[in-house]
């Protein structure tokens, strides 16, 4: 090809040529993207893992019984407001986040620390309430491991269970090691999956401690953008997205 | 071909610091009091509240109606509110909705695998069920399901 045509012809070099990025996607914010899709992939996995759990008991437990406490309102029938609160707290963090990311693109320093600051805020209220919300169900009886033991006494599991639903109350009486095996099915996942989540949280919070420490040192402004900012800002709204999902498979289904 | 023919203004892009390479919803942004940010910011808050509405909407629905309805249609229901709420996170919020649509297409196509991987495992768990449901063990005392359960 001779040098002519190369400026008269194309005033672009050509899309998957090379000397230019296709996606317009920096390689880092890329492989965000698939490291995510590969996180994805495996809260994918302990879900349907659960699914699969729950389709082959008999009798699961309600989670309408077993999330109706709330904090300083013991005893009380509150069924699923605590989790709710959770919820509302993280996607509330999670439009912090993005109105830091918007800030960052602005370059708008003073604003991209003040949402990021609300953000951790908002990360550590969430992981506080699922310590609650641990504590509370460990001294129901619920851990990795528990009801394991063929003599549980059904007392202590039956209030895990739908009240009112006669094939459940039935199961209940005929087969408890059936519902005792699913109580301790549900725990399993129950702990593995928040806790797993709860992981990722507590990861994120960090992340966000340290890019907020760099933005109030100046180190994006001297680099002249705060494309971090959104990186992190990437893996937090996938930990409020999953948070969506494990909602509808543990709270609400 | 050596990469060094092309313009250098690309180049050191290439061969510095590659995070220069801006997706195309940071680029040429300067004034934060813009018409155009404040649209950007009034469309976050507007998904906020979306996203609310959906969330109280299902826990109204799983506190008082869930029980009453066939589980068929309450899976469903809780599914697609699930899926809308995602949508809108992955595309507002991560701003997928703003990247190159091939972009889009290539980080979303591998999730296509999770529909067989649903119906094939919540399949299995139901034939499980049904074998379970038939085995003598059920249909025995109390007594022997708890003795072959040890």
């Amino acid at each position: 090809m001779s040098e002519s045509t190369v400026v008269t012809a194309a005033p672009e070099p050509k899309l998957w040529a090379g000397g230019r990025s296709p996606y317009n996607v920096s390689y880092g914010k890329m492989m965000t993207w698939f490291f995510l899709l590969s996180d994805a992939l495996t809260f994918g996995a302990f879900l349907i893992s659960y699914g699969t759990t729950r389709f082959f008991s008999a009798v699961w437990p309600d989670p309408n019984q077993v999330f109706k406490s709330f904090p300083f309102m013991e005893g009380q029938n509150l069924p699923l407001l605590f989790v709710s609160l959770m919820t509302f707290i993280l996607i509330m963090s999670s439009v912090t986040m993005v109105l830091a990311v918007h800030a960052g693109h602005y370059k708008d320093k003073k604003n991209v620390a003040f949402w990021l600051l609300w953000t951790i805020v908002g990360g550590i209220c969430f992981l506080s309430c699922q310590a609650w919300e641990w504590t509370h169900l460990h001294s129901e009886g619920g851990w990795w491991g528990s009801f394991t033991d063929v003599n549980t006494p059904i007392a202590q599991f039956r209030g895990f269970f739908n009240p009112h639903k006669e094939a459940v109350q039935n199961m209940l009486s005929a087969h408890p090691v059936v519902a005792m095996q699913s109580t301790h099915d549900f725990f399993n996942y129950f702990f593995t999956i928040t806790g797993f989540h709860g992981a990722h949280v507590t990861s994120g919070v960090i992340f966000n401690m340290l890019i907020l420490i760099n933005t109030v040192n100046g180190v994006y402004e001297r680099r002249g953008h705060y494309e971090m900012v959104e990186k992190i800002g990437l893996y937090w709204h996938f930990v409020d997205l999953v948070w969506v999902f494990v909602f509808t498979c543990f709270y609400l289904l | 071909m050596s990469a060094h023919h092309h313009e250098d203004s690309i180049q050191h892009l290439y061969e510095g610091d590659q995070s220069k390479l801006y997706s195309g919803v940071m680029q040429h942004h300067t004034d934060v009091n813009s018409e155009e940010s404040k649209n950007q910011v009034k469309r976050i808050w507007k998904i906020f509240w979306i996203l609310l509405v959906i969330t109280v909407a299902e826990v109204i629905m799983g506190m008082f109606f869930s029980h009453q309805m066939p589980k068929a249609l309450v899976a469903f229901f809780f599914l697609a509110l699930t899926l809308l709420k995602a949508g809108y996170i992955v595309a507002v919020f991560m701003h997928l909705g703003d990247e190159f649509k091939n972009f889009m297409v290539t980080v979303l196509i591998p999730l296509v695998l999770f529909v067989w991987f649903i119906i094939a495992f919540l399949a299995d768990g139901g034939f499980w069920l049904r074998m379970n449901n038939e085995s003598p063990a059920r249909h025995n005392s109390q007594q022997s399901t708890t003795s072959s359960n040890e």
